[in-house]
């Protein structure tokens, strides 16, 4: 049975759930490593990503179109990311405070919203709500593991990787970039060398708010056509883990993000085995926990210290 | 005379502009919520003021509804109490959730399996439930000590781990051994000796406020009145001058993560020991991200958190009596009160300040220019 299960996790069907499950995450945590880069001290990912997948379920419900409930997804994002911007930086509100209520509230205005909308509790399970179409490649059908892995996926899988290229493209290739990491590094030289601070961060709040609202409505128009209760459970929390661990980087924050979203199909695959789900279900944190304890072990400096950078 | 003088002292201290940017911050908050939760509530087709009487009625309408309100204040004077210790040192504890779901399994458990007197079950199952507390917030503090690994991604998925951790072990090793069958995945209810008195009959409200309410009052004691406590703060305001200072940075960092997750345990303790008798999945509902936010809207002071914790109980019950009589969902008086939370932690004082220095700059300017035009005459009559 062991040997069964090593084989079923590498096999092309985890590496495809993998994919699968881990472009949310990709796309959001692209966006987050802008937010990281100038240190905002957002960490209300969770909320942006939950009433993304909501809006995004309710507009692809409204118009019939996965593209609209898409844009609706990315504007939720930029309304919240600015209301999170008026607050935090020009009412000079405590930003975990905020983010933490951020989180809560997104719960409680998601099941809300379900309940004032389709008036129903737990999950809305309908039609109306249509998902993006598979995409097919005709070139990968010779090579069944490629096939199985990279084709019939849909068009957001294939952007989160162009996604997360551009965002490296802007921020190690373009003087706009270079501010950017600026300011992450030392605002007060920043401010000194004339970059406007709060301008730079207000753009990557707004960046990360649309490219979270766009990776939860990723969710409920996969396929699914769903959007149940606290549907994200933790996503963007992952999220948010990999930008960290990637210190904003986007291509490394790209492969912990795969990591995570292999981590989660792992949870899907492993199951038939009867291997208990809620042992299933701890990976993808015991993952998190592991990566940041064999990072922090290779920067190991000896002796224990509280002052200096953290991971 | 120095009564005058300390009278006189008192009564400036009480109407200084400070004090009323302290009380303005609630009342302007509170505002806020009654405007922004009108809306809501008239957006579902309600009526705000019915359903603002049903929530003060269900909360405070007669002795039941008091000890419900009650009951529920008890989670969040020790959750806040927890939260209050991080914050003041600056350590950012996102751990509280899970701390307190290990804490309350271990009650469970202890209150199940163990057979002791009555008056020692009960304890036994606390402190158990504040030491597995520490037990799992220990692992951040060490990870952040010794590898620099930033504490609250650590605590937060410590969270997730934890729930998941109780949940296997009730749902696989503890249900079938103990030969019940459940529809919930629940631990079976614990002794009756490991159980918390209840102080007001017909209610869960039990012994347990007043485990919180003296927890509140210690902890004002620590940071008031002792030298520890002081070295803890110093470690949160000024790194740098504690060290100077001879403090054991590394020891105290220690001694923060352990109150703050013993307490955080605790609070668990007490919600299976006073409040469910049993452990259940899932049935913290956030309440470990409330001490967060209540600690703030106090303002981290242990004082206050009595009060705020009393009125956030009192809206929990006052919202299911809302729910109860009208067709809103309960999760409105949630949503209102993450409002609150946030309108509360504006900085108004900085708004205040930056307003009266602009109205004194102006004011500087006009004198100025007035003074110029008279000295421009005077020169040129001089002339």
């Amino acid at each position: 049975m062991f040997w069964d299960v090593i084989g079923t996790c590498l096999s092309p069907v985890a590496a495809a759930a993998a994919l699968r499950l881990s472009c949310p995450l990709i796309i959001g945590s692209t966006g987050g490593c802008f937010n990281e880069k100038t240190s905002t001290g957002n960490l209300a990912y969770e909320c942006f990503m939950l009433t993304g997948a909501f809006f995004g379920a309710y507009g692809s419900y409204l118009t019939g179109s996965p593209l609209m409930g898409s844009l609706l997804a990315i504007v939720s994002g930029l309304v919240l990311a600015a209301i999170y911007g008026v607050l935090v930086y020009h009412l000079n509100c405590n930003a975990i405070i905020v983010s933490v209520a951020y989180n809560s509230a997104a719960w409680a205005l998601t099941t809300l919203l379900l309940v004032v909308v389709w008036n129903t509790r737990g999950q809305f399970n309908d039609p109306s709500i249509v998902s993006y179409s598979n995409l097919e490649w005709a070139f990968l059908k010779p090579f069944p593991a490629l096939d199985m892995i990279f084709n019939y996926n849909i068009l957001m899988v294939y952007f989160a990787f162009a996604f997360t290229f551009i965002g490296y493209i802007v921020m190690y290739k373009t003087p706009f970039g270079l501010r950017l990491r600026g300011v992450g590094i030392n605002p007060d030289a920043a401010q000194a060398a004339g970059i406007n601070v709060r301008k730079y961060r207000w753009i990557c709040l707004i960046i990360m708010g649309a490219s979270m609202g766009l990776a939860g409505s990723y969710m409920p128009l996969c396929g699914m056509s769903l959007f149940s209760e606290n549907m994200t459970r933790g996503r963007g929390f992952l999220c948010l883990t990999s930008t960290l661990v990637g210190k904003g980087h986007p291509i490394r924050t790209m492969f912990v993000a795969l990591l995570f979203g292999y981590a989660n199909a792992m949870t899907l695959v492993l199951s038939t085995y009867g291997i208990p789900t809620q042992i299933i279900g701890m990976l993808p944190y015991v993952m998190v926990l592991i990566v940041l304890l064999s990072v922090g072990i290779k920067n190991y400096k000896g002796g224990a210290d509280i002052s200096g950078d953290t991971l | 005379m120095p009564d005058n003088r300390a009278l006189d002292g008192t009564i400036r201290k009480f109407f200084s502009p400070d004090v009323g940017i302290g009380i303005a911050r609630y009342i302007l908050s509170f505002a806020g919520v009654l405007i922004l939760g009108s809306i809501l509530i008239m957006a579902q087709g309600e009526d705000p003021i019915r359903a603002a009487r049903l929530i003060v009625y269900g909360a405070l309408g007669n002795l039941v509804a008091i000890g419900n309100s009650l009951r529920w204040a008890m989670p969040c004077m020790l959750t806040g109490a927890a939260s209050i210790i991080a914050m003041k040192s600056g350590v950012i504890n996102l751990g509280i959730e899970g701390q307190m779901y290990v804490g309350a399994f271990t009650a469970a458990v202890l209150g199940w399996a163990v057979r002791l007197p009555p008056g020692v079950h009960v304890v036994v199952c606390i402190a158990g439930a504040g030491i597995a507390g520490v037990a799992w917030a220990i692992v951040p503090a060490l990870m952040r000590l010794f590898l620099s690994v930033n504490e609250y991604v650590t605590t937060m998925m410590m969270n997730f781990i934890a729930t998941l951790f109780c949940d296997y072990f009730v749902v696989w090793m503890i249900i079938p051994s103990s030969g019940i069958t459940t529809t919930t995945a629940a631990t079976p209810p614990i002794a009756s000796g490991a159980r918390l008195s209840t102080l007001i009959k017909g209610t869960s409200c039990s012994t347990g406020l007043i485990i919180g309410i003296a927890v509140c009052l210690l902890v004002c004691i620590l940071y008031k009145y002792t030298i520890k406590g002081y070295e803890l703060k110093q470690v949160g305001e000024n790194l740098k001058f504690a060290k100077t200072g001879g403090v054991n940075v590394k020891k105290t960092f220690i001694i923060i993560f352990v109150l703050s997750g013993f307490l955080g345990g605790l609070s668990g303790g007490v919600e299976v020991t006073g409040g469910y008798y049993r452990y259940v999945s899932g049935f913290s509902y956030t309440m470990g991200w409330e001490g967060i936010m209540i600690a703030n809207i106090c303002n981290n002071n242990p004082i206050g958190l009595i009060f705020a914790s009393i009125v956030w109980g009192g809206l929990k019950t006052g919202a299911m009596s809302m729910e109860r009589g009208t067709t809103l969902n309960r999760l409105t008086v949630n949503l209102l009160q993450m409002f609150f939370v946030i309108l509360v932690s504006i900085n108004y004082e900085g708004i205040f300040r930056y307003f009266a220095d602009r109205m004194k700059k102006r004011r500087q300017a006009r004198r100025f220019l007035e003074g110029e035009n008279r000295g421009g005459k005077s020169a040129c009559s001089g002339m």
